[in-house]
């Protein structure tokens, strides 16, 4: 784990209560520059929540969070000025459908980084470009198939060169033979240098990609270190039985 | 058959009364776009408004949309001409009853608007506000682009059947259409000055019906 003076991300015993539910309790976490780190665990172990609160879609209910050595929580912080360094890949993909995919791309360009038109639109080209789709640009969201909703999905993030990328299961909502485009498209963010927190099903992903994994149970971090060591010779039987139920 | 052509289609009849059924067509022209750009508008800010969501401004606004909604428009128009006096607030026929009718539809549109809101999804909210979009630039370029789009065809429907409310002018003696054309046919007995109010009231909510479809298709998007 690398120390906390160079660290983009610093998670610092975050907990989340919905009510009486306390569904985060006490997580840490550090995630060092140019780092992917693949959050997995069974459905309703938190994860997702916990990756919502780094830029805070949830509000944590106590508990640090650090991002660029930032602090995300508190009351002064500017949340606008906050999200546009944090990206953030989702479940649902959410493009703008009355939007193209340039249009997705270059709404936060514009209105967010204040780029002018021109400038903006050859940026969102770009993107689009890196992620495989420059012929698609002028594609509306409803013309795309999943696979490259989402990969627009990532351009529209990656074009504001935010310092982390967050991804709550980019490919959970993808049929099975549009998985692998988007999966490639994150290597390839990964390759160029992207700090990355991505909460994931896809457990070759994690074991081939990510440089550490989090295993998260009942809302804490139930262990955490090397795919090898966490997927694939795991210490815990509980995770012994959440990778062989994956496997299946 | 003869009858017919003879009660209700006898134009020559009304040779002398043209530029009364016209004056009283613009005056219906007038008061259903009025109440169309006063009511839409308004009820758009009011669901803005229930947006922010205010406790006890919510609760007004609730009690705002069911009253307008559930009194007759005909009692409105009334108490908006006889009663606001009292008050010190006195109105000429024709603003009576545009006021009485654009605060109906913007409680009818304001109840559309809303279920408009509510039905893009939430996802569309926390992509934009990820983005670093502030939440009045996310309803601007993200949500009410989408919400509009959905709401034309019930919005369309709503500002036709109050549009046809101004002809319930006549009670505070506005002379709009069809006030004209029924004084009309008392003073002829003939029907025939309804049947050319009835076409203007095509001429008039035709094209109306056909620039809603224009802009549903206009806001419209690829679906596939």
């Amino acid at each position: 784990m690398p120390a906390s003076a160079d660290a983009i991300v610093a998670i610092d015993d975050l907990r989340k209560c919905f009510g009486n539910v306390e569904v985060l309790r006490g997580i840490n976490l550090k995630v060092g520059k140019g780092e992917a780190v693949a959050i997995v665990g069974s459905s309703g172990s938190g994860k997702s929540t916990c990756l919502r609160c780094i830029n805070r879609l949830e509000e944590p209910t106590t508990g640090t969070i650090r991002v660029g050595g930032q602090e995300v929580t508190g009351a002064k912080v500017d949340l606008n000025l906050l999200r546009q360094r944090i990206g953030m890949v989702f479940q649902g993909i959410n493009l703008y459908p009355h939007m193209t995919a340039v249009g997705n791309v270059t709404l936060a360009l514009r209105k967010v980084a204040g780029l002018g038109k021109a400038q903006a639109e050859q940026k969102a080209r770009h993107h689009l470009d890196l992620v495989g789709l420059a012929h698609k640009a002028d594609s509306y969201p409803a013309q795309l198939s999943g696979g490259q909703q989402q990969r627009v999905g990532i351009a529209r993030a990656m074009a504001l060169e935010p310092q982390v990328m967050l991804f709550d299961e980019p490919t959970s909502a993808l049929d099975p033979e549009l998985v692998s485009e988007v999966l490639n498209v994150m290597v390839r963010t990964k390759e160029m240098g992207m700090t990355m927190i991505v909460v994931t099903h896809e457990m070759h992903f994690a074991r081939d990609v990510a440089d550490r994994v989090v295993f998260i149970d009942h809302g804490a971090v139930l262990a955490e270190g090397t795919p090898e060591e966490i997927l694939v010779s795991p210490q815990h039987q509980r995770i012994r039985d959440f990778v062989t139920r994956s496997r299946a | 058959m003869d009858q017919i052509a003879r009660y209700f289609f006898d134009f020559s009849l009304m040779s002398a009364y043209w530029p009364d059924i016209l004056r009283g067509f613009l005056i219906t022209i007038e008061m259903s776009i009025l109440t169309v750009l006063i009511g839409v508008p308004l009820g758009l800010a009011i669901a803005i408004l229930r947006l922010y969501g205010f406790g006890p401004l919510n609760a007004l606004i609730i009690l705002y949309i069911d009253f307008f909604r559930s009194i007759p428009q005909l009692v409105l128009i009334v108490l908006t001409y006889f009663a606001l006096p009292s008050f010190g607030l006195v109105l000429s026929p024709f603003t009576a009853t545009v006021v009485a009718l654009a605060i109906v539809l913007s409680a009818f549109s304001e109840e559309i608007f809303w279920a408009g809101i509510n039905a893009v999804s939430k996802g569309q909210w926390e992509a934009g506000r990820s983005t670093g979009l502030g939440f009045n630039q996310t309803l601007a370029y993200i949500i009410l682009p989408q919400v509009v789009r959905i709401s034309i065809p019930p919005l369309t429907n709503r500002a036709i059947g109050i549009s046809k409310g101004t002809t319930l002018g006549s009670v505070v003696a506005v002379p709009e259409l069809l006030n004209v054309t029924s004084s009309i046919q008392s003073n002829v007995a003939n029907p025939t000055a309804l049947t050319a109010g009835a076409l203007l009231f095509l001429a008039l909510f035709l094209p109306f019906v056909r620039f809603t479809r224009w802009l549903e298709r206009a806001y419209a998007h690829p679906r596939s």
